[in-house]
């Protein structure tokens, strides 16, 4: 058999090189894409191929102390449509007109829609209700996917608003408890992953949750949703019936700092809320805890407080008004100019004279008087669970502008400015046997799984002794009931204390005609169980606090006391020794 | 072409027999083996899915009952929130009550219920009298545990 043999020629090396070159640049080329750039393509890869969201947590609910739900979260859809699935008219229109009908949309309306969108995935309607829903993704429609999310509801409707607040879209608190406790309600978000096929349409079976939710906790307030009520009614009527600007009512329990009612006018109201409107946005402020108001002569309460308890005074002091008291040839005058002559610091109080409480300031020293408005907690922020919570201003020795008569002003409410809550919680120290306890609207928070944690009440300091505040609270007692006439703060039938206050409003250089009117007034006297701070702003009739605000609280502490069955009783204070 | 293959010995034809039925047995065994090995993946993918699916249908029964269970809990709310209350007392004629008349009585209120026995606390075991110390004797002697 013959045998061939290939002569060798170099001309094969030509086609070889040839070859060889161009499976070298493809192998380069296919090291740059599979290995250099792998990571950039498999993520470009994935964007195509994966769709994800968020998956909202349920929010906690809020409750309040009785555990009825004031906030609540419902299930709810996200409804979107693949703008990619809806590219074919004919699955386009058959899709449309179902979810348009389900959603009273215009089916045209919704093509356009989505056909204008940039987007991949169009957001049609947030927080279509569950049924709703659950029927459409049930329906398997062209391009519609459902994501779940969660929308508040507000059973008791604009009640506590302005202490509920308000969350986003982002189910992130925005305003009020909603807000300053958004770690604890919101939870944890989870995410949903899903493949899309080529027409970007989701393929079925192919979602999976990638990250679960973790549910939030729910809390419990110390508001009573009927003493609530109750208060931001009268509020409302007060307002009204006094052609005030607006006003703010608080109700403690003196005896652990428990805030049992918390109304603030103007304020947020979901029924008439409208966030387009930039106005709006300072609806979402808590005026009694952001806002500063001169406290006028309620203010002696704290002078006379610190006076009794550094044993320079006692109720029985007496000294002699002439009327006006001369600091460094400026003269501070009787809010209504009458000369009462030989008087008690009881009667100082009772008379509201200023020259008295110049008096008692005097005999304390501005230091030591400093340093009491520091120990009942004014200059700093109380630390309730509000957002923009305002510190106070205390004109001090060595502040731009101080003068020596300010200590004096500030013993009876001027030049100096605290919020409503400040001063609630300082009146509450001086009547509850002398302890500052901080405001708290949050009871207790429960866990997804039911672990309950309670909140202490916490006493941040003891301003003064116990038998200070028993003279106080017997001291505020004559207040309301003097011999001789009706107080008009004295409620029907329980024995209460308290203290009025008519301040002006503070402008540079001076004050003007605008009024503060305010009570503070605490039942029963003996053992109280609650204490009410009323304030009325700018009212046009120009009432005083005695006239305007007085009223206000003496029906007020009838009607809740009742609520609270506590059983008319008591008769006098009795200052314990 | 017969004498291809002589006639086997006595020894040979006992070996013979038995060696093709062997080697079968074995083969088929390792066959099955393999059949088996080669099944058992996909058997195992096959449920692992099946239970993925029917695991994926029970979470998705799971959050549809949630979202019916918060639903419920959203209407109990409204019929219960205090608006809806006044609202159906005015419907039904009830008016606001009057004044309350608080009642002071010198006798001892009623005792509280009695509780069963199981939400009771148990007997003090503390107030018992102590043991007598003979009695730890007993422990030395291998006695089953009360």
């Amino acid at each position: 058999m013959a045998q061939y043999r290939a002569i060798e020629t170099r001309r094969v090396w030509l086609p070889a090189a040839f070859f060889g070159a161009f499976a070298l640049l493809i192998f380069a080329r296919l090291f740059q894409l599979q290995v250099l750039e792998h990571s950039s393509y498999a993520s470009t890869a994935q964007q195509e191929l994966l769709g994800d969201d968020v998956i909202y947590a349920r929010r906690g609910a809020i409750l309040d102390r009785n555990g009825n739900v004031l906030a609540m979260s419902v299930d709810t859809w996200d409804i979107y449509v693949s703008s990619r699935a809806w590219k074919d008219p004919a699955r386009a229109t058959a899709a449309s007109e179902a979810l348009g009908k389900a959603l009273t949309i215009d089916p045209a309306e919704l093509r356009r829609t989505v056909a204008a969108s940039k987007s991949v995935d169009v957001l049609i309607r947030r927080d279509v209700d569950y049924e709703v829903g659950k029927t459409l993704l049930k329906a398997n429609l062209t391009g519609i996917i459902g994501l779940p999310n969660t929308a508040r509801v507000n059973p008791e409707g604009d009640t506590a608003a302005s202490v509920l607040g308000l969350i986003g879209l982002d189910n992130t608190g925005l305003a009020g408890i909603e807000a300053a406790l958004n770690n604890d309600l919101q939870g944890k978000p989870g995410r949903a992953v899903y493949e899309r096929d080529t027409t970007g349409e989701p393929i079925p079976f192919a979602q999976h949750v990638a990250q679960k939710p973790t549910a939030g906790s729910d809390l419990q307030l110390t508001i009573d949703r009927y003493i609530q009520q109750l208060v931001e009614r009268t509020l409302d009527q007060g307002i009204k019936d006094h052609r005030a600007q607006g006003g703010d009512i608080i109700v403690m329990d003196p005896t652990n700092g428990d805030i049992l009612a918390f109304a603030s006018r103007p304020g947020l109201q979901y029924s008439t809320l409208n966030l387009d409107d930039p106005k709006s946005m300072e609806l979402l402020r808590n005026r009694a805890v952001t806002d500063l108001y001169e406290p006028g002569s309620v203010m002696k309460v704290v002078t006379a407080s610190g006076a009794i308890d550094a044993g320079v005074v006692s109720p029985d002091t007496t000294y002699v008004d002439t009327g006006v008291a001369h600091i460094y040839e400026i003269s501070l005058k009787n809010w209504d100019d009458r000369v009462y002559g030989t008087q008690t610091m009881t009667q100082v109080l009772q008379n509201s004279i200023n020259t008295g409480a110049v008096f008692m300031v005097e005999k304390l020293g501005a230091k030591a008087f400093q340093s009491y408005l520091d120990a009942f907690g004014f200059g700093k922020p109380t630390g309730i669970e509000l957002t923009g919570e305002a510190d106070g201003i205390i004109r001090r020795p060595g502040d731009r502008n101080y003068s020596p008569v300010d200590v004096a002003t500030q013993a009876f409410g001027q030049s100096i400015s605290v919020t409503p809550l400040q001063m609630i919680t300082a009146i509450a120290a001086s009547i509850n046997g002398g302890k500052l306890y901080k405001p708290h609207l949050v009871k207790s928070i429960i866990a997804p799984g039911g672990k309950r944690t309670d909140r202490q009440p916490e006493v941040v300091a003891k301003p003064i002794r116990p038998d200070t505040s028993a003279t106080i609270r017997e001291m505020l007692d004559a207040v309301v009931n003097p011999e001789g006439f009706r107080y008009p703060g004295a409620p029907r039938d329980y024995r209460a204390g308290g203290k009025s206050g008519t301040a002006n409003v503070p402008i540079p250089n001076g004050y003007d005609d605008r009024q503060i009117a305010s009570f503070i007034g605490f039942a029963p006297v003996d053992s109280p169980k609650v204490i009410i701070l009323v304030k009325l702003d700018q009212n046009q009739d120009l009432a005083t606090g005695t006239q305007a605000a007085a009223p206000i609280f003496a029906r007020l502490a009838d009607d809740i006391l009742h609520y609270l069955g506590v059983a008319p009783g008591a008769t006098k204070a009795v200052a314990k020794p | 072409m017969a004498a291809i293959h002589p006639p086997l010995t006595k020894e040979q034809k006992k070996a013979g027999t038995r060696a093709p039925l062997g080697a079968n047995v074995w083969v088929l065994a390792g066959m099955a083996i393999l059949g088996i090995s080669a099944m058992l993946p996909v058997l195992q993918n096959s449920a692992a899915t099946s239970q993925g699916f029917r695991t994926q249908a029970i979470e998705a029964d799971k959050a549809k009952l949630n979202g019916e269970i918060r639903t419920l809990e959203a209407d109990v709310a409204s019929l219960t929130s205090l608006a809806r209350i006044q609202r159906r007392a005015q419907e039904i004629g009830l008016e606001p009550g009057a004044k309350p008349i608080y009642v002071s009585v010198s006798e001892p209120g009623p005792a509280p219920a009695k509780l069963p026995a199981q939400y009771l606390p148990g007997p003090d075991r503390s107030s018992e009298a102590p043991a007598a110390w003979w009695q730890s004797l007993n422990t030395w002697v291998p006695l089953p545990a009360r």
